[in-house]
């Protein structure tokens, strides 16, 4: 008798190879037309040892702008949260101006940074402005889980209002803040992405907007593939982070 | 007297900090003495749309159907095969981890891919709105059909229902809050997609309208675009939040 959960891993690994084998078949039998390249000429082109300057030069940019803007956009967000929780009166105004921010398309913003700042910082500012909202949403949400008890314990024993935000507020907002870091990991991918799209000078963005310009249907799948890899590795890598958060504060 | 003063006060204490940073904005275009052609102040934005309101509606219009039927057509699509994975188990097992690959990675990046695949059109637009809204309502619906209220499954089995019966009277039911969440969390996402996909192959819209005014410098025109194209995905938002509300409040 095998485990409801082995089975399910079991069928998961055929959901996905019957992806990858459906991939392939498309790509070889042009099903989809001749912009669909089979898995096996993506993987080719992948490893071609000449493309990997190219290749890791594109990733070597994008990927730094991907790390600082999801590291600033982090500390940004729950700095924010914090002084929004610590300074009640200013909440109501920075939850709007955190949420029009967010609504702005970021299209829109890239050209206004090109002028503020300059095309190759553009990639980490909107990155890290995607990064900010879910930190700053997830952490202000989880600030406010601490149950009322807890409050009486260290309102009764004459805790300073910073003690209780640092030793209480703090770390029952840590699965929020867990999960915010697993969700905004593609949001930081798709900002540096999207970033390069307004004439930064190196990264994978680039290489897919040229790449689809000009018809270079391998190298354009390559990249992405690339990208999409990056970020499901690093989402994994979180998911586990998270979990192991939530079994320690539960 | 009081009404007016009480609301401005309630306004103030809302948008303070947008506030803020438009007037900071005018300021420092004003003091530096920036060409309107690097950045214009705020002031000379609302100026150019003020001057031809009705050249943006058209364009703004059309992003909004295109990824209002976008958005419903990958809402379909989500929550019927989350249905149809929520009937079958093997299904399930099969497209679940498949579901969450796709929603840990940045599907915005697919975008040239499909652009590519279907051909620059409008129909095309339609599409990428389509998968940027299918992951969210498989996920959500897929979660909602699995969230049942304790006890209701041994109930059903006690009375006796059908397979069918559990699914219409207490599966389904329960799955559209969830199915609501999403569609609320989506809808501004299916407006800002539109407008890159439009931007990438320049099919009409606000997207190409902006392309259109930022490859001119014409970059008052530009910013008025992204601000409608910001009110209209705001106005997604609201519109979705009273859809959301309304069927909640006749659901429960």
């Amino acid at each position: 008798m095998i485990s409801a959960r082995s089975q399910s891993f079991v069928l998961g690994l055929i959901g996905i190879s019957l992806f990858l084998v459906a991939w392939e078949v498309i790509g070889t039998y042009h099903l989809a037309g001749l912009t669909w390249p089979p898995l096996s000429t993506v993987l080719a082109f992948l490893t071609t040892p000449a493309k990997l300057p190219l290749f890791g030069r594109a990733a070597a940019a994008s990927f730094t702008s991907v790390a600082i803007g999801y590291l600033c956009g982090a500390f940004g967000g729950l700095a924010l949260a914090l002084v929004s929780h610590l300074v009640a009166p200013v909440r109501p105004g920075l939850d709007r101006l955190v949420a029009v921010i967010h609504a702005i398309p970021s299209i829109a913003l890239a050209p206004l940074l090109i002028v503020l700042a300059s095309a190759d910082a553009t990639p980490p500012v909107i990155s890290g402005l995607g990064v900010g909202y879910i930190f700053y949403v997830a952490a202000t949400s989880g600030l406010a889980t601490a149950s009322a008890s807890h409050r009486d314990l260290f309102a009764v024993l004459g805790a300073s209002r910073l003690s209780v935000t640092l030793r209480l507020d703090l770390p029952s907002a840590f699965p929020a803040i867990a999960s915010a870091m697993k969700l905004s990991v593609p949001i930081a991918f798709i900002g540096a992405i999207i970033g390069e799209w307004f004439g930064a000078s190196r990264g994978l963005g680039l290489l897919i907007v040229s790449a689809m310009q000009n018809f270079q249907i391998p190298l354009l799948w390559s990249a992405v593939l690339i990208t999409a890899i990056a970020s499901l590795t690093l989402f994994a890598l979180f998911s586990l982070a998270e979990r192991l958060v939530q079994e320690r504060m539960r | 007297m009081t009404a007016t003063a009480a609301s401005i006060s309630h306004l103030l204490r809302r948008y303070w900090a947008v506030a803020l940073v438009v007037a900071g904005w005018q300021i420092w275009v004003s003091a530096a003495g920036l060409s309107s052609i690097v950045l214009p102040g705020p002031l000379a934005v609302a100026a150019d749309f003020a001057s031809d309101p009705l050249s943006y509606a058209q364009p703004a219009a059309l992003t909004f159907v295109v990824a209002l039927a976008g958005l419903l057509f990958g809402f379909a699509l989500g929550a019927g095969l989350a249905i149809l994975s929520w009937s079958s188990r093997i299904l399930n097992g099969l497209l679940t981890p498949l579901g969450l690959i796709f929603t840990s990675i940045p599907v915005v990046t697919l975008i040239p891919i499909i652009a590519r695949l279907l051909g620059y059109d409008l129909r095309t637009v339609v599409a990428i709105v389509s998968l940027i809204c299918f992951f969210p309502a498989f996920v959500y619906v897929g979660a909602g059909l699995r969230a049942l209220p304790p006890g209701s499954d041994d109930l059903f089995r006690v009375f006796g229902g059908s397979k069918l019966q559990k699914f219409t009277r207490l599966v389904l039911p329960s799955a559209v809050p969830n199915l609501m969440l999403a569609f609320r969390l989506t809808a501004p996402e299916a407006v800002l997609a539109a407008v890159v996909a439009e931007f990438l192959m320049g099919t009409d819209g606000l997207g190409y309208m902006f392309r259109k005014a930022a490859g001119e410098f014409d970059t008052e025109r530009a910013l008025a675009t992204s601000l409608i194209a910001t009110i209209t995905s705001v106005a997604c938002f609201g519109l979705a939040l009273a859809a959301e509300r309304r069927v909640l409040r006749r659901w429960t």
